[in-house]
């Protein structure tokens, strides 16, 4: 149970891209192919290694449906990382992404790690967007992209790991502030009490405290 | 008063002698100042009186005022203490409860607070300009915001509620209050949080997913945990709103590891006893112990309460909560609740189960606190809620216990006509053949059962006890594995065709669903109930009996119209069969592999002769060649190996079939000779008749060439006689004529 870090993540895009099987398949490993409209919010987690370090995620599957969007606005601020979905056999959630994006970087702090994921990867023959399309959507936007398939599960782990590794390095790099928890953010329980003076000891580490300054 | 009143002299001036302006023509010309004058300190006057005004004329100032004021909010922001007014005002205004200074106007209506509260929120940007003014660091706006909000959400909860939800970061703003190091402001938002977290889970989520339960666990420790004030138990009564019927949080509480940093609340200090416990620390200890309770509730996921169930032994709270049932001076109302979180904790886990199973009292001779606890249930003198929480917390260890189950049942005997025991009874007995066994193995315990069903009392109670018994009795015949000689199933049946009859038997069984007390308790897991009276039935009875009243009731039904002999009879019969058609399957499949071996074996001794053969065949020619060329008569071969000799035997017999084959061969080229010969005999006969035919033609011939020869003699004579005559005659060819004669 123990972790050196928590962070915090939320999944947001079109309805019916398959945000919460992403979900489901990160934290259960399995497909469920008929799934019920997210209502709200729901939440999941999982453990992860990164670095050699436990890090845990906190994962908010938002609803996406427009009659939630101020709800699920409410959930940016407190968010380290976002996975952006759109629908490779539907243009239309492509078209999206925009909107998405202006929403995310209005409400969320400046530092939040966005992975744009082109999913339903295995519904090669009903492609509506090209793969290229989503690299250079994700380029002009400083985005990490990545195609993947909730229901073979191809890339999924891969999509949550780098999100956390992108994260990771941000706060090795000292730009999130680790003790502000409203970053998505939170320092694990055997790093708050002796860890503070050994993440300084690595390095890069030792920029968070100077921030404070 | 008297300063209140020297305070609106001075805003409205000095009134003009003998005329006394009324309530509400002071109140326009306040609020008219208020909203028209230039000079920012007659507005802060006009909001100060009508603030004072407020608490015994709000019927007033709030109909004339309510725009004004929003107003103000609006267009005054710079200034605090006008801000500040304003917002007192408006919360006065709105309060939903009576003042003293209003209660010699009976004339104003009960939902007074409830009226102005619809009015102001009509726009929802008003609630905007609150939330705006929660940023504000100045103590008393921020506190007054608060509470206004506090105010406006006791009256119209869901519509509020509504509201914030659709302000972006209008929930963020409220949870970062939390963390004002003003413990005043801290202590109000706690309250705010409560009011808007109540119902809504979307805003529960939110609250929860920024760090509220961080905020308030972290309160909670520096307040001195179950011993701290009343800010332990708001902020309990905050994370209860935040996981009651909540998944998506409950997994987020135990996801994020908060169960461990409840077990600091449990720990009692030994020296309890002495200090008692004051009121505060067991409504913090009740507050925590539902908090338990919600996290584990039967009315949650099986998933969310096995893991939960699983983490509170593995942290050791179900340990820590234990000691408190063990320790000695803990108030009754706690250790009956205790006693109900420790049941649920337990409920259908083994593990746990076990562990209780296991905790030794500290009594003396030690005994197992189970033992302790039931001895206390059944103790007229423990007050009757313990002695509720005793037996659901017993249910619970034996619930999905079977083992337990087993050993229990064999110490009781229905000895009164105690309904409970009944039902204890069913409930261990039901799905667990050991345990019915060990009950039919008890003697006079089945004919307690019939006698009690087929018994015709009408006494309400007597009717639930007759159905009760019947439910019991089918449930010994359904789950019988008729270990007992004299109970089987079949024979239980029979005694009950007999001795009760199916029809009354089936009408008893239906008696239990339709009595009052069961449908009240299948209301809930817990007892809910007044006096002991009403203890009959109880929720995991009611709905034992649901799951298997059909299934009872149906499989009794079709046995009886059936006839359930007829049934086993045709069961044998084609078991029979099947064990026939078995057997002369395997039958066939030895034969099959045995004339499959037989094959195989043959095969070889054939392609061995075919080779042998060919082998003699070649040396038989060899030997033939070697006989004409040296037309030396073959020695008859010395005595051979017995292949040779079978070898020669076969040719010998291939000789013969070719001797026979040779005179069939003769048999028909004489049938073919026979034949030709009667064909040439014919032949021959033809051959004789045409020779002598031959021989009449050649007659006939010499006969016409004798005719003809005197014919032409005659001719020659009559010719010459003509000639001689001097006649010509035409003598084309009588000369040629003549030659071939």
């Amino acid at each position: 149970m123990a972790y050196a870090y928590l962070f915090k993540y939320i999944i947001i895009g079109d309805t019916g891209v398959g945000k919460s099987c992403l979900l489901l398949q990160f934290t259960d490993k399995r497909f469920q192919p008929v799934h019920d409209l997210t209502i709200g919010v729901e939440f999941g987690a999982r453990m992860i290694t990164i670095d050699g370090k436990q890090i845990k995620l906190q994962i908010w599957d938002t609803a996406g449906q427009e009659a939630f969007r101020s709800i699920t606005r409410s959930y940016y601020r407190g968010a380290a990382g976002a996975l952006l979905v759109y629908d490779i056999t539907r243009r239309e959630t492509f078209n999206h992404l925009t909107t998405w994006l202006e929403d995310a970087r209005q409400h969320s702090n400046s530092n939040m790690v966005i992975m744009l994921i082109g999913n339903k990867s295995d519904l090669e023959s009903r492609r509506e967007v090209k793969k290229e399309e989503g690299e250079a959507f994700a380029r002009e936007h400083g985005l990490v992209f990545m195609e993947t398939s909730a229901k073979t599960a191809a890339n999924v782990e891969e999509a949550f790991i780098n999100t956390a590794k992108e994260i990771y390095e941000k706060i090795q790099e000292g730009v999130f502030d680790i003790n502000n928890e409203a970053n998505g953010i939170k320092i694990g329980p055997q790093h708050s009490t002796a860890g503070a003076g050994g993440a300084g000891g690595a390095g890069a580490g030792g920029a968070p405290p100077g921030g404070c300054c | 008063m008297n300063f209140l009143k020297s305070g609106i002299k001075t805003v409205l001036g000095a009134p003009e002698p003998g005329q006394q302006p009324s309530v509400a023509e002071t109140v326009e010309r306040l609020v008219e100042r208020a909203s028209n004058s230039t000079l920012l300190e007659d507005r802060r006057d006009a909001c100060r009186a009508l603030k004072a005004l407020s608490r015994k004329y709000r019927l007033e100032v709030g109909a004339q005022g309510l725009d004004t004021l929003r107003q103000i909010l609006e267009l005054d922001r710079a200034d605090n203490e006008t801000i500040n007014y304003a917002l007192d005002t408006l919360n006065n205004v709105v309060s939903p409860s009576q003042f003293e200074d209003e209660e010699d106007k009976p004339h104003i209506p009960m939902n007074i607070g409830d009226q102005f509260t619809e009015m102001f929120i009509k726009d929802p940007h008003n609630i905007q300009l609150i939330l705006d003014l929660l940023d504000e660091y100045d103590f008393r706006v921020r506190l007054s915001a608060v509470q206004f909000l506090i105010s406006l959400l006791t009256n119209r909860t869901k519509d509020i509620q509504e509201i914030i939800l659709d302000k972006p970061m209008g929930v963020s703003k409220m949870m970062d209050l939390l963390g004002d190091t003003r413990e005043v402001i801290r202590n109000e938002t706690l309250l705010l949080l409560i009011k808007l977290t109540k119902g809504n889970a979307n805003i529960q989520k939110i609250v929860a997913f920024e760090n509220a339960f961080d905020r308030l666990f972290e309160i909670v420790s520096s307040e001195g945990y179950s011993d701290g004030g009343i800010i332990v138990e708001d902020c309990l009564l905050l994370m209860l709103n935040l996981l009651k019927n909540n998944s998506s949080n409950i997994n987020f509480f135990k996801e994020g590891s908060y169960i461990q940093k409840m077990l600091p609340m449990f720990n009692i200090p030994e020296e309890s006893e002495e200090i008692g416990w004051s009121p505060q620390k067991v409504s913090n200890l009740h507050c925590m112990l539902q908090l338990v309770r919600t996290l584990v509730s039967p009315s949650n996921s099986a998933q969310i309460i096995s893991n939960c169930q699983k983490i509170m032994k593995n942290v050791g709270l179900l340990d820590a909560m234990c000691n408190i049932l063990m320790a000695s001076g803990v108030p009754a109302d706690i250790l009956t609740e205790t006693i109900n979180s420790v049941g649920e904790v337990v409920r259908g886990e083994g593990s746990n189960q076990e562990f209780i199973g296991n905790v030794i009292a500290p009594s003396y001779p030690p005994r197992p606190a189970i033992i302790v606890l039931l001895m206390s249930m059944v103790n007229e003198k423990q007050p009757f809620p313990l002695r509720c929480a005793v037996l659901y917390c017993f249910q619970c260890y034996l619930s999905h216990n079977e083992m337990s189950q087993a050993n229990l049942v064999q110490t009781l005997l229905p000895s009164s006509s105690d309904v409970a025991l009944l039902m204890l009874l069913s409930q261990w007995m039901s799905h667990c053949p050991a345990a019915v066994s060990a009950f039919l193995q008890v003697p006079g315990g089945v004919g307690y059962l019939v006698n009690q069903t087929s018994s015709n009392e009408h006494d309400d109670n007597e009717c639930l006890l007759q159905g009760l018994s019947a439910f019991l009795l089918a449930i010994c015949i359904n789950f019988n594995d008729d270990s007992v000689a004299s109970y089987t199933r079949d024979s239980l049946k029979q005694l009950l065709l007999k001795r009760v009859g199916m029809e009354l038997f089936c009408a008893k069984l239906g008696e239990v669903s339709r009595h009052e007390l069961y449908n009240k308790a299948a209301k809930h897991p817990q007892l809910r109930v007044a006096s002991p009276k009403e203890v009959l039935i109880d929720y995991e009875f009611c709905r034992l009996f649901k799951s298997l009243e059909s299934v009872l009731g149906h499989s009794l039904a079709e046995r009886r119209a059936n006839g359930a002999e007829a049934d086993e009879a045709e069961l044998e019969q084609y078991k029979a069969l099947i064990r026939q058609q078995d057997a002369r399957l395997h039958e066939l499949v030895h034969q099959l592999d045995a004339l499959a071996g037989q094959a195989r074996e043959l095969q070889s001794t054939l392609n061995d002769s075919l080779a042998a053969n060919s082998l003699l065949k070649d040396e038989n020619t060899l030997l033939k060649a070697q006989v004409s060329a040296n037309s030396i008569p073959i020695q008859p071969k010395p005595t051979q190996p017995d292949p040779k000799l079978v070898q020669y035997e076969e040719r010998m017999l291939q000789l013969n079939g070719e001797v026979f084959r040779l005179n069939e061969e003769v048999t028909r080229l004489n049938g073919e000779v026979d034949r030709l010969n009667g064909e040439l005999k014919t032949a021959k006969d033809a051959e004789k008749n045409s020779a002598e035919e031959l021989e009449k033609l050649k007659k006939d011939q010499d006969d016409l060439l004798y005719l003809l020869a005197n014919y032409d003699s005659k001719t020659n004579e009559y010719k010459m006689r003509l000639l001689q005559l001097g006649e010509p005659v035409e003598d084309d060819e009588p000369a040629e004529e003549d030659n071939p004669t």
